[in-house]
């Protein structure tokens, strides 16, 4: 067996182990913690194609989130339009303020990118909870919205079970995870990494760097709010503070800096260790301290910063290489 | 020979400094033109200029008969005008090969055709054999080459290598010329800004003198090393009596 049909082989077979999960998993609360892994492994995906691949840090994906599920709710609520069609109109809406965004906010570099990210993502929401209305559009201040209930179909995007929200979010997973691969492997990807790493060296091999970044910038605003339909179609409730606050964009930017930042397999690894740990500490710890799951995030990113810089990604890559090597080689001999 | 560079009145101020000043230049197609000075004469801001980082307070830069003074370094290179720095800048966390492919995929959307071109390049600069290698562990005389590397992927008309001698050792620097010299051949004009008088009188058909930002000598090596104004310029105006 060669490296390549092993590799293909044993991501085949995490696919099959991933559509077959259900199966086994029946009960409705672990499925939707397996819904909100994906959730927060494709969220991260998509942040990593701006946060990982471009080299910069935005700190404020929420409200790319909260784009997206405002937009296809009220679309819905207001107009009667499908929530797969205001989840489109809504992955268009934040890849335009994403890139509005950027525009000034990538001329910065380091601590002070971050910061305006997160100034710009405070600001939306603090604007968010403080106006009832836009217009003819209803966005209810603080109080968020809340989705009735319609006739369960696939248009309206409402499901008797959790199993078709599960296909969703895989299937999404999924083809954000190719889409990612296909970057890393394209021009596209090699000049995001370039810009990242040495903008002037970039600059100087022929590289528009400005433009590079905003075209990741808004493909990452689209998919982001693609998942912001999918969590008010799953919750059918959502509000300013749960949704578009920094806890979120914080623990999408901890998922990707654990599991490893700019890596393919990154954003999958941090979510699948971070969030059972979430769910943990959230069931157990919540009531001694809420917020007790973020600080145990802060101390697992310390450890990983100061002993695994890459993330956890790099090592496993390193212990999968040198296995893969021995089977290779075996399989060769025989 | 017609010139693929033609410097004309080139100034620069960078607020009370004068940087560069009336500064005239050309060079012909294939040449290898040396720029030397003393440390702060402004050699780099004139490779800055030219590379589009600054633009010029005044004057004019034509290439290829173009003007292109103001215009970005993305688009220049495009033109085929590519350029070093003189403090290395590799993309460390990345493999020598990768490096060069983000040169080749200037002129190519294929990663293929990229990966094609970066190999053959890096051949011609002997660095085939640490491909795989990330660019953060190179010593300095490789990543000067990479440097090079870089630069000669993306098919420049003119090259300008600044101080890709700077740190190397003897046989390095004899490395160096040879590879230089190789790139002529390819038809690629070189401008070298340089501190090593060894290789600008071994590389250049010319050499350029400047001094705080304006032109003191021009002419061949053994011309300008025999120049009272060059002399003058690297020892200084009291050794005018010994």
């Amino acid at each position: 067996m060669s490296r390549k049909q092993l590799d293909r082989t044993l991501l085949v077979l995490a696919a099959l182990v991933a559509f077959a999960l259900p199966l086994v998993v029946t009960s409705p609360t672990y499925l939707q913690i397996l819904i909100l892994l994906f959730f927060y492994a494709y969220l991260t995906t998509s942040w990593n194609l701006v946060g990982g691949f471009a080299g910069v840090l935005p700190l404020g994906h929420s409200v790319f989130v909260g784009i997206g599920a405002y937009t296809s709710s009220i679309l819905t609520l207001q107009y009667g339009v499908s929530p797969w069609i205001g989840m489109l109109a809504g992955g268009v809406l934040a890849a335009i303020i994403g890139m509005v965004i950027g525009l000034p906010t990538f001329r910065m570099r380091g601590a002070y990118f971050c910061l305006c990210t997160i100034a710009f993502a405070e600001g939306i929401r603090v604007m968010v909870e403080n106006i009832d209305n836009i217009g003819p559009l209803h966005i209810n201040g603080p109080r968020g919205l809340l989705i009735p209930l319609k006739d369960p179909s696939f248009w309206n995007y409402q499901f008797m079970s959790k199993l078709p929200y599960y296909y969703i979010i895989l299937i999404l997973l999924i083809l954000v995870l190719g889409l990612t691969w296909f970057i890393s492997r394209s021009k596209i990807g090699y000049y995001l990494a370039a810009g990242g790493e040495e903008p002037e060296a970039a600059a100087a091999l022929g590289i528009n760097v400005a433009n590079y970044k905003l075209f990741a910038m808004a493909m990452s605003c689209f998919l982001t709010a693609l998942a912001g339909t999918f969590y008010a179609q799953l919750m059918l409730y959502f509000y300013p503070k749960g949704l578009m606050g920094l806890d979120l964009s914080f623990e999408i930017a901890f998922i990707a800096l654990i599991g490893g930042r700019g890596t393919i397999a990154g954003p999958v690894i941090g979510a699948l260790l971070l969030r059972p740990l979430n769910e943990f500490t959230r069931i157990y710890l919540s009531d001694m301290l809420p917020g007790l799951h973020l600080v145990i995030f802060g101390l697992i990113l310390i450890l990983v910063m100061l002993y695994l810089p890459k993330g956890l990604t790099a090592p496993l890559a390193a212990i999968y290489d040198r296995l893969a090597r021995k089977i290779t080689v075996q399989g060769d001999a025989k | 020979m017609s010139n693929i560079l033609e410097i004309t009145n080139l100034t620069k101020h960078f607020g009370g400094l004068t940087a560069v000043s009336s500064l005239d230049l050309h060079i012909a197609k294939g040449e290898i033109l040396a720029l030397i000075g003393p440390n702060g004469a402004g050699k780099s801001t004139v490779f800055n200029l030219v590379a589009g980082v600054f633009a010029p307070s005044e004057g004019t830069i034509k290439f290829n008969g173009h003007t292109i003074q103001g215009q970005k370094p993305w688009d220049l290179c495009r033109l085929g005008l590519a350029r070093t720095f003189q403090i290395v800048k590799p993309f460390a966390a990345k493999t020598v090969l990768y490096n060069v492919m983000v040169g080749a995929f200037l002129r190519t959307n294929s990663t293929q055709k990229a990966r094609e071109k970066a190999d053959e390049v890096l051949v011609t600069l002997q660095l085939d054999h640490m491909r795989d290698m990330l660019a953060g562990n190179l010593t300095i005389a490789d990543r000067k080459r990479l440097e090079i590397a870089k630069a000669l992927a993306t098919d420049p008309e003119l090259l300008l290598l600044d101080e890709v001698m700077a740190g190397l050792r003897p046989t390095e620097v004899d490395d160096m010329i040879g590879i230089i010299r190789g790139l002529r051949d390819r038809g690629v004009t070189v401008f070298v800004i340089e501190h090593i008088m060894r290789a600008v009188m071994a590389l250049s058909d010319r050499v350029v003198v400047i001094q705080f930002g304006q032109k003191i000598a021009e002419g061949t090596p053994e011309a300008v090393t025999k120049d009272e104004n060059v002399i003058k310029a690297y020892l200084g105006g009291e050794y005018d009596a010994a």
